[in-house]
Formats: structure tokens, C-alpha cells, sequence
């Protein structure tokens, strides 16, 4: 018996006789295998760590989708004006409404650049 | 696709068509005194009808499902009320006995339905800057 589960067992008197059966008594009929509750509720869960990651999900490839998003935003509203300003069938208030459109989902990939730089600092000011 | 303005399309919808009802009644105002038209009648006041339609009937590369109710001028169809008749014995369009058949149209009527256009069209702009606004807010989140 190592420290550890001697001080558990000082803990739980209950499991004092027989620590491990008690334990997996307990928690046995209980638990649900991962594979249940993958089927009950696909994705939530966190995958087990040896489960092999589909390239197209990193994060970096988040990032800059999000960033190839605000910028398509961006050509959108562009090509409004310009298309507004050379008589196309655009309306006016179309045109508003890309650019209003192009104008907030930039100052998210802003807030999201300045959360990311302020977490990196933060990571490199801790004293080792 | 991050969707920024969130229901902004059935503002936009409501805005074009508040615009197309503007239209027909500046038309309308302009051919109150027009006594012969392409086809030799007067002018006939025209009225915008809207109807509403589910957004995936209207874009194709819609997510089926979004149940998003758009606004459209569906037709414009003419009033059905009688000319009115104005005795103008000089006129060139005046009947045997002077009277000449004017548009069916009452500018105070189309005066009122200028207002309506314009307010319509003001409620939607609000929306616009409402969610705009909100947007705005929500980006503020966990700023000192």
C-alpha cells in the first residue's frame, strides 16, 4: 500500500477493508463505456488522445479560414460599391449593409488577433 | 459563412420592396394631370402588392430550413376606381360634352402613402442600426 491510497483510505473509512474492490465496485456498474456515449452523442465528447486528427481541423487552419472569410467579406463589399457606383443593379442600401458587414466581422479578426497576442505575452512574461 | 448581421436579409428584402412601393408612388404623383397614356386612356394610379416568401424560395445557395420570411413587391396592378372627370371644354382629350377624364389618382392620398413608404422604409433602417449596434456591443465583451 503506497501513501497515497493510504491516505484515501484515511479518508473514506468505508473503503478501508478492501480499497481497490470497493472502488471499482462503486464506480463499475456506473460508468458507460466511451463508445456508448460517443454513439448518444457524437462530437461532444473529447476524442482519446491517440485518435487521429483530420487535417483540415487544426487550429491554425481555423484561423486562417476565419481570416480568408473576413476577407471575402471585404471583397464583397468592395465589389458592391463598385458595381453601385457604375450604375449595376445595386442598391444603395445593399451596398450599406456589405460594407456595415465587412466593417464588424474585421474588428472580430481584430479581437481575436489582440486575444491571441495577449495570451502569447502573458505566456511569455511567466517566470520560470 | 460567420453570419455577422443575423436576420438582416429580411431587412434588406423589406427595404427593396419599401423602395419599389416609393417608386410607384412617385410614378403615381408624376401622371396625376397625364389625360392619355401610351394605349389613349388616362393614366390609372398603380398599387404595389407585397407578399412574403421563405428565403431558401428565393436564394438558391440558402440553407434549406432557414424558414427566414422575405418581403417582395410581388405585382403592381392598377386601381380600378372611374376617371375623374373635369370639365375642360378646350382640351384636346375632351369628350363631346368638355369633360375631360383625369387619372384616378388623389394626390392626398398619394401624399399619405409617401409618408407610409418612408416610414416603413425608417423602421427597417432602425433594425439595421439596432443589429449593427448590438454587433458592436458584443465585440466590446471583456474590454477594460
Amino acid at each position: 500500500m503506497n501513501a497515497l491510497s493510504a491516505l484515501r483510505s484515511l479518508a473514506y473509512p468505508a473503503l478501508r477493508a478492501d480499497p481497490l474492490k470497493a472502488a471499482t465496485e462503486a464506480a463499475g456498474p456506473k460508468s458507460i463505456p466511451f463508445t456508448e456515449l460517443e454513439k448518444l452523442s457524437p462530437g461532444l465528447l473529447a476524442q482519446p488522445a491517440d485518435a487521429a486528427r483530420p487535417a483540415g481541423a487544426s487550429f491554425e487552419n481555423t484561423i486562417k479560414n476565419f481570416v480568408e472569410e473576413t476577407n471575402g467579406k471585404q471583397a464583397v463589399a468592395n465589389d458592391s460599391v463598385k458595381n453601385l457606383v457604375s450604375g449595376q443593379n445595386v442598391s444603395l442600401h445593399q451596398t450599406m449593409i456589405a460594407m456595415e458587414e465587412a466593417s464588424i466581422s474585421f474588428q472580430l479578426m481584430v479581437e481575436v488577433r489582440n486575444k491571441l497576442l495577449e495570451s502569447y505575452q502573458e505566456l511569455m512574461r511567466m517566470q520560470v | 459563412m460567420i453570419n455577422i448581421l443575423t436576420g438582416i436579409d429580411s431587412t434588406s428584402a423589406a427595404l427593396n420592396a419599401e423602395r419599389i412601393r416609393m417608386d410607384v408612388v412617385s410614378q403615381n404623383i408624376a401622371n396625376v394631370n397625364t389625360s392619355r397614356g401610351p394605349d389613349g386612356k388616362p393614366y390609372q394610379r398603380q398599387q404595389v402588392v407585397f407578399e412574403s416568401v421563405l428565403k431558401d424560395q428565393v436564394e438558391l445557395g440558402a440553407t434549406p430550413g432557414s424558414a427566414a420570411h422575405l418581403v417582395r413587391a410581388s405585382r403592381v396592378e392598377s386601381a380600378l376606381r372611374p376617371p375623374r372627370l373635369v370639365h375642360q371644354p378646350g382640351h384636346p382629350d375632351a369628350d363631346a360634352d368638355g369633360m375631360v377624364a383625369m387619372p384616378n389618382i388623389n394626390i392626398h392620398e398619394e401624399m399619405i402613402d409617401l409618408m407610409a413608404a418612408s416610414r416603413a422604409y425608417e423602421a427597417n433602417l432602425s433594425v439595421v442600426k439596432t443589429a449593427r449596434g448590438m454587433a458592436q456591443q458584443t465585440l466590446s465583451i471583456g474590454k477594460r
